[in-house]
């Protein structure tokens, strides 16, 4: 199965509440994305669930096993973190078969041909060491890393930062053949958010250490919209909606209203003259925090 | 493929089936790509591209054959046609309209512009 669900989730760091009781449930053989401003809690939120960093409060488990300090959960979770050129003493002058060699030990399901080739993929060189990549390089190893763990539950924290156009294309392609070809749970935290809106299945979205939305992606593009027009209409027509964002401009007024129901939207927002688009995923993202 | 913001993506994708089906690219009674197959292509969730397949054989237009995959039904040709044609109104001649309207273009005028440039 590996439903991994997470209840009342907090951390703090100091003085600041990093998670504030986070709520959450990872359904099997699905891509999540995970989205938020920087320092919204998504590297917190994926090391507390991967039992890489204690909780404060809350619980986390798989099929109702706790996965804190508990192995055979914690060998169906992968959280491939982010890789620097130094370490605390200086450059990490490990070479990339030596990270390879050492995630062959950690995950049990580790495929070493799959490996192999996703190196070839990412036209890594092996016998290289980790001080000498380029940002997009340490990515690829995470990203290879990630893919060939076989972890049936797996996290990617900013996997396509630093990669070019085209790695990012074969980033996903390479995502979407594993994904198609296994029962693998991933959560992929990204800030290009409509570049991967598409393989995105659902999408979880964190703001200050709370889950905002989180739920399928195409419902909830299809239960907003943007409308812009004379302001008075505009806000005659709000009165029955919620609206999560809204400017004006002169007489004209845009915001962006939240429904459940869209034949009634669409038979009310008829009787205007209005124009009337959906927002793209990075669109909506940015009227909900903005 | 370039996704338009203002439709979801799996009804997109089964509008470029059915223009495959259209153009003849793929005839009756072949098979249509698979969810993986479209997955792939297009670069998006297989859920999407599963929900773009059941879109087009709730409509009659593909059939599935047990542990093969979906086929073009016969007759789908049509079936698209008529679909299209009610669309039609609703995504190019209600824009039209609105838009005329906001121009001040009379109706007689419209027409003269839609016979000039058909």
């Amino acid at each position: 199965m590996n439903r991994l669900t997470c209840n009342n989730l907090s951390k703090v760091y100091g003085k600041k509440m990093v998670l504030d009781g986070v709520s959450l449930t990872l359904e099997p053989h699905r891509i999540y994305g995970l989205i938020g401003r920087n320092g919204a809690g998504k590297t917190t939120l994926l090391s507390l669930i991967s039992g890489q960093n204690f909780a404060d409060d809350g619980e986390i488990s798989i099929d109702g096993e706790p996965v804190f300090e508990n192995q055979s959960a914690l060998d169906k979770i992968c959280f491939s973190r982010e890789i620097n050129q130094t370490v605390i003493f200086g450059r990490d002058t490990r070479k990339i078969k030596h990270l390879l060699r050492a995630a062959e030990i950690i995950f049990p399901y580790w495929d070493k041909e799959y490996a192999a080739k996703l190196v070839s993929e990412f036209e890594l060189d092996a016998n290289k060491r980790i001080a000498n990549q380029s940002k997009g390089m340490l990515s690829a190893i995470t990203i290879v890393i990630a893919l060939a763990s076989k972890a049936p539950i797996t996290f990617l924290d900013e996997p396509v930062a630093g990669l070019d156009v085209f790695m990012r294309d074969k980033f996903y392609r390479l995502l979407l053949e594993e994904y198609n070809a296994s029962e693998r749970t991933f959560v992929v935290s990204t800030h290009i958010i409509d570049e991967a809106a598409n393989v995105l299945e659902d999408v979880i979205i964190l703001n200050d250490g709370k889950i905002i939305r989180s739920e399928n992606t195409d419902e909830l593009l299809s239960r907003h919209r943007i409308i812009s027009g004379l302001a008075d209409d505009v806000d005659e027509f709000c009165k029955g909606y919620k609206v999560t964002h809204s400017e004006t401009l002169g007489r004209s007024k845009t915001v962006c209203v939240e429904f459940d129901d869209l034949d009634k939207f669409k038979a009310d927002v008829s009787k205007y003259d209005f124009d009337v688009s959906k927002a793209s995923l990075q669109k909506l993202f940015m009227n909900l925090l903005g | 493929m370039e996704f338009k913001e203002d439709k979801a993506i799996f009804v997109q994708i089964a509008e470029s089936i059915e223009n495959d089906i259209l153009r003849g690219i793929i005839g009756e009674d072949e098979r249509a790509p698979s969810t993986n197959e479209l997955s792939a292509k297009y670069e998006i969730n297989p859920n999407t591209a599963a929900k773009s397949l059941t879109l087009l054989s709730n409509d009659g237009i593909l059939y599935k054959k047990r542990g093969v995959g979906m086929f073009v039904a016969e007759g789908a040709k049509q079936v698209i046609l008529e679909k299209r044609k009610e669309r039609f109104i609703e995504e190019y001649i209600a824009p039209m309209t609105r838009e005329a309207r906001l121009l001040k273009l009379s109706k007689d005028e419209l027409i003269k512009i839609i016979e000039e440039n058909s």
